[in-house]
């Protein structure tokens, strides 16, 4: 009986993945350039997703620190070291949570540079198919697409960029000046010490 | 403290705005354009003969004919008659379908040549060769021509010129 069940099962998985490739494939061969356009899309959503959540992540936490409300800083290092040991071992947690950001926002710089490569690649095929430096009636307008299709990811990541950064900043600038008013009290309860 | 903390960074706001209105718009402009290309490209244009040149050596005239449409199309008909000039010695001829296998490509000149029948005398200026083209599209079965009146010696315009003064006579 379990037997039956799983070919039917089975059955119907093959026959589901036949119809859609087969009503894939319908759409590629009517419309190329829309199959493209979402194949771009995807395609670079898949590696812009980290940068996206990342930045976004970044921005938040550090919005979120301006605003008076501090950050899980155990998160944080979790997220920074993989592992709980690995975050205890580094020592995380004796960071403050804008150095944690700043390294987080540090670990990131290569993902971007990857991800930014690869869209200029894009990029650059579709701009020598735009020129006519190279020429084809098929290929143009499907290396066009793409480009368009990638560059919805690109502008969302650019701009959580901006933002993280621009937040991170002033985060930055306010922990120092926490930082100095804690030294100042200290340096005056030191004298007030001395003193007494 | 409150700058510091001011609730959004308009500059990089308007900056992203900015950006995806235009992304949006040549995403937009790329689908809209795709599109009209596609209808057009299915849209049969009539042929224009842009310039006649008759090619002595071979004793045949080449003409230039421009297919403005987005579907190729193929002439499958050569047909001519020859009026002679006050210059020439030959008699008037006819010849009909020629046929041939010419494709003009879409939005391409394309040169055709058109043999006038050999043995006759070189043509000398004056002579006249009408010559229609019968020609088909991929859409329908239907026949179309397209007539070309060729004067030796004398340039297109000129001969347009001459044949509507002579159907304005026609009517008085």
């Amino acid at each position: 009986m379990q037997r039956v069940l799983w070919w039917i099962a089975f059955a119907l998985f093959v026959a589901l993945v036949v119809f859609g490739l087969f009503v894939i494939s319908a759409v590629i061969a009517s419309n190329p350039w829309t199959a493209a356009f979402f194949l771009g899309f995807l395609g670079f959503w898949l590696f812009a997703n980290r940068l996206i959540f990342g930045f976004g992540g970044i921005a938040n936490a550090a919005k979120a620190f301006l605003d008076g409300k501090v950050p899980d800083k155990a998160e944080l290092a979790k997220k920074l070291a993989k592992t709980k040991e690995m975050a205890q071992l580094q020592k995380l947690e004796e960071l403050s949570v804008v150095a944690l950001l700043g390294l987080l926002r540090n670990s990131l710089e290569p993902f971007k540079y990857a991800y930014y490569l690869g869209f200029f690649l894009v990029f650059l095929l579709a701009v020598l198919f735009e020129l006519n430096i190279i020429s084809s009636l098929v290929f143009g307008p499907i290396a066009q697409a793409v480009m368009l299709g990638a560059a919805i990811p690109t502008l969302l990541v650019w701009g959580l960029e901006l933002l993280a950064d621009y937040y991170l900043a002033k985060a930055a600038a306010k922990a120092v000046e926490d930082l100095e008013k804690g030294t100042e009290a200290q340096q005056k309860e030191g004298q007030e010490g001395q003193n007494g | 403290m409150e700058t510091r903390r001011g609730s959004a960074p308009a500059a990089i706001l308007i900056l992203i705005a900015i950006a995806s209105l235009v992304l949006g718009w040549a995403i937009g402009e790329f689908f809209t354009s795709r599109t009209v290309a596609k209808v057009v490209a299915s849209i049969p244009g009539s042929p224009i003969v842009l310039n006649a040149e008759y090619n002595k050596k071979d004793h045949s005239i080449v003409y230039s004919i421009l297919n403005p449409g987005g579907t190729p199309l193929t002439i499958v008909d050569e047909s001519f008659v020859f009026t002679p000039g006050s210059e020439s010695k030959e008699k008037g001829y006819v010849v009909s379908h020629v046929p041939v296998h010419v494709v003009l490509p879409p939005g391409i000149t394309t040169k055709v040549e058109l043999k006038l029948k050999p043995g006759t005398e070189k043509l000398k200026i004056g002579d006249a060769v009408l010559a229609t083209f019968t020609y088909v599209h991929p859409l329908s079965n239907d026949l179309y021509t397209v007539i070309h009146p060729f004067k030796m010696g004398m340039k297109a315009q000129n001969l347009k010129a001459e044949a509507e003064k002579r159907s304005q006579g026609g009517k008085k």
